[in-house]
């Protein structure tokens, strides 16, 4: 019993919040049609949040990703609107660019010995810098052409964006726990004295974690600019909290806080019904800020308290 | 100048037991004023026990502690301090990034909490106290910027500042050169001439009989030997430690029986750092060598050297003939070599990972697909945990190769690591002190498991400071102070000729 609430309190956490909305707006919140809403909101947060589950579980920190995705935003927008490039080439480009950011701070953590927070820190604000400087601060607009197609188009009633993210989360799901670089970067995050000891390439483990976490902010990017139809400063800002608060959250679904990809999707679920649910009743932004950081607290405080008290019934 | 009256600190039939060991059973000794006493003895004989009930560490389960002449209880290290007894252990307790000076007034609890403190600069009591051990080095930089023996003279001054009575010293020239050494032993000898009581746990015994006014030896829980300087020799040192007469003998590597294989490795003036100061030796194929050696005799560094854990200075191995020099533990392994480190917890498990992983860690691209498609099986994956839980004697239901490996004992935890290596098929396996934490029971168990590596072809080297347990072996070396210092093999390979040797 208590085991089951531990290990499913978070889940537990997500039904408690579908079932208040649905009892508070029963016509709108718990209809075919939002779920398809609920899904497609998620969907750039659970790439992001997917990606950044791989430098937490090998141990480390990224604080990068948010500037990555207005990065890739802002250079396949430019690349289409500036240069004329058809857009799986601008996305291409963005998405290496992303590639190699994750590379460099991936090298600098491992090799240079940079504190991660502080590699990834300083690389965000450079990364600032640079979408300033390309997009002169203001928004690169789009008219609707092939590439905003991506996000509107559908696939047998799906839309785009959750079949890319599906795609995403089993690719990224396959990787952490069923290959050798997802066992070792989990070993990496376990023991690491141990981990090198056993055979483990430490340095390469820990950059691959990085050059992932960067790759799929990129392709967030790519997938917020194709919808929002513009590349702009701002638009990966709101993700650095919800992707974090998703991962944190998801830690605690079904194990005892290891970082995990199917956790990460729950938590990332939890978030997004969460500011569906209020916009739905209307409340305004703060109050939906106040209840994501709040649920955050709550619900991880909420398992770890039940394991504590399970750890302590079983002694 | 050793004073009349009751001596400062005296303990009397002091007894502790630890489940059934008895680390002490019924010791007396006391400590003067004015007195350096030396406590020799091998490792577990005692002296740590003696000194952790001094300190408060451990309340003794018999007899009594006096402190002039009057029975105390040391409930707790503050209750020690407030005596006026002063421990320093091996490990230093400084804060690295803090000066000298700062470190040094740590320990000072003068006023309150919130008393205002100058943090910079050198106090001058601070100078004074640096001054009388002779402290010529700048105490105005991080601790951490210092060598070794500058930090213990650091540490002997912070000691120093609240004027205590005693100072108790463990292994203070452990990881000191000869220059260095001389200096410590010299501020030892000036603690005692300006009254402090002084006790020096060493396994130098030259040292000990150079500066110590007394010699207190432990064998087995209980003293063997207590001698005032003018009367001790180092062969009466010796036999109170070994507890028999030993037959002197060179011990050198020439007269001691080659075997008749071929060689595997071979290691000649292997250097790194201060730990390991060239050390050579061979290892013939399929050969069971056990290196003997102290805490802190270079053994564990030697094998991280040889495992490419550590980068060696200079000295050059060769294995099948051919040079060996390993990049990184990935390369030596690659090589055929195999560690199962000493700080199991610490350094060889991933403690909330299920059993399967703890095993597989070394071998996950054998349980692939394909090449084609890289995705492990997991069936495969269980199926294999199983298997080698099933050789290794891992006491787990077949079900249960996906349960946290920390839920297992202490022996089945070591398997696990071993098992860990078996699937490799290493040339050679090194184990490092592979039975500490492990009960008795368990402890024949992994040595049969060993045996069964052996027979099968890897050729295995086990460190250990359990001597006996090195009895198992056909051929054991003996480190001291970073360097081989002697072989033994055959019907030589007793405990009393590896103890010989260590404080040789």
């Amino acid at each position: 019993m208590l085991a089951a609430s531990a290990r499913f309190g978070t889940i537990g956490v997500l039904v408690l919040l579908v079932i208040v909305f649905s009892v508070a707006s029963p016509d709108i919140f718990p209809t075919g049609q939002n779920i398809l809403n609920i899904l497609n909101q998620s969907a750039t947060l659970s790439i992001v949040a997917a990606g950044l589950t791989f430098p937490l579980v090998a141990g480390q920190f990224d604080l990068s990703f948010a500037a990555v995705i207005s990065l890739t935003g802002i250079l396949t927008v430019g690349f289409l609107k500036r240069s004329g490039y058809p857009w799986p080439l601008a996305a291409l480009l963005a998405l290496s660019a992303a590639a190699l950011i994750g590379l460099i701070i991936g090298l600098l953590v491992s090799y240079v010995r940079v504190n991660a927070i502080v590699a990834t820190l300083g690389m965000s604000t450079v990364l600032l810098g640079v979408n300033y400087e390309y997009s002169n601060g203001t928004p690169i607009t789009l008219d609707p052409g092939p590439f905003t197609k991506i996000a509107r188009g559908q696939v047998l009633g799906i839309p785009a964006p959750i079949i890319i993210t599906a795609v995403v989360l089993v690719a990224l799901w396959l990787l952490l726990n069923f290959t050798l670089l997802g066992k070792h970067t989990q070993a990496v995050g376990a023991n690491v004295v141990a981990a090198r000891l056993a055979g483990v390439r430490v340095a390469k483990v820990t950059i691959i974690a990085f050059v992932i976490c960067s790759l799929c902010a990129g392709l967030a990017g790519v997938v917020l600019a194709a919808r929002i139809g513009s590349g702009q400063v701002t638009a990966g800002d709101g993700y650095l909290l919800s992707a974090f608060a998703a991962v944190f959250l998801g830690a605690s679904v079904l194990r005892d806080g290891e970082f995990h990809i199917l956790g990460t999707f729950v938590g990332v679920l939890i978030v997004t019904v969460t500011f569906n649910g209020l916009s739905i009743l209307g409340s305004d932004s703060s109050m939906q800020f106040l209840f994501q950081g709040g649920i955050l607290v709550a619900a991880t405080a909420l398992s770890s308290t039940a394991r504590r008290v399970l750890s302590g019934a079983l002694k | 100048m050793t004073t009349g009256g009751p001596p400062l600190v005296e303990v009397r039939g002091l007894a502790k037991t630890y489940g059934n060991i008895r680390a002490l059973r019924g010791v007396g000794v006391s400590f003067r004023r004015g007195e350096v006493h030396g406590l020799i003895g091998a490792n577990g004989a005692g002296k740590s026990t003696l000194i952790r009930c001094l300190a408060g560490l451990e309340q003794p389960d018999g007899g009594e502690v006096l402190l002039g002449g009057e029975p105390r209880t040391i409930h707790d290290p503050a209750a020690a301090a407030k005596l006026g007894l002063a421990f320093i252990h091996q490990e230093l307790n400084l804060v690295s990034t803090f000066t000298g000076a700062q470190n040094i007034l740590l320990g000072s609890h003068s006023g309150g909490m919130l008393k205002p403190r100058r943090f910079g600069g050198v106090p001058h009591r601070v100078r004074e106290a640096a001054r009388r051990i002779g402290i010529d080095f700048d105490l105005d930089v991080p601790v951490g910027t210092l060598s070794v023996h500058q930090q213990w003279l650091v540490t002997i001054a912070r000691a120093l500042l609240e004027d205590r009575d005693l100072v108790a010293m463990d292994e203070p020239t452990a990881s000191l050169d000869a220059d260095e050494a001389a200096t410590l032993l010299r501020v030892t000898r000036q603690l005692a001439d300006a009254g402090v009581a002084v006790i020096f746990i060493s396994h130098r015994l030259d040292e000990v009989t150079e500066v110590c006014d007394r010699v207190t030896a432990f064998r087995d829980g209980a003293v063997s030997l207590s001698l005032p300087k003018q009367d001790l020799t180092r062969e009466s040192l010796v036999r109170a430690i070994v507890g028999h007469e030993v037959v002197p003998r060179s011990g050198t590597q020439a007269d001691a029986e080659v075997p008749d294989r071929p060689v595997l490795l071979d290691i000649k003036d292997l250097t790194r750092g201060r730990a390991v100061r060239g050390a050579s030796f061979t290892l013939y194929q399929g050969e069971m060598l056990g290196i003997a050696g102290l805490v802190g005799s270079g053994r564990t560094e030697l094998a991280r050297t040889i495992f490419g854990a550590d980068r060696s200075d200079s000295g050059a191995m060769t294995m099948d003939g051919k040079a060996y020099a390993p990049k990184s533990v990935a390369d030596a392994i690659r090589n055929g070599l195999a560690y199962v480190p000493e700080e199991r917890r610490s350094q060889a498990l991933f403690l909330t990972h299920s059993i399967a992983d703890n095993l597989h860690v070394t071998r996950w691209e054998r349980l692939r697909v394909g090449r084609w498609l890289p995705l492990i099986r997991p069936g495969a994956a269980r199926a294999a945990a199983q298997e080698v839980c099933a050789r290794l004697g891992v006491k787990v239901a077949s079900s249960d190769t996906g349960k946290a490996v920390q839920t297992l004992s202490g022996g089945n935890q070591q398997k696990v690591v071993m098992g860990r290596w078996l699937v490799t098929a290493p040339k050679i396996l090194i184990l490092d002190e592979p039975t500490r934490g492990v009960d008795i029971g368990a402890r024949a168990d992994i040595y049969g498991r060993i045996r069964e590596v052996a027979a099968k072809g890897t050729t295995v080297i086990v460190i250990s400071s359990e001597f006996e347990e090195l009895l198992e072996c056909g051929r054991v070396l003996v480190m001291a102070q970073g360097r081989i210092v002697g072989q033994l093999s055959g019907a030589d390979v007793s405990v009393p000729n590896m103890l010989n040797l260590c404080y040789a």
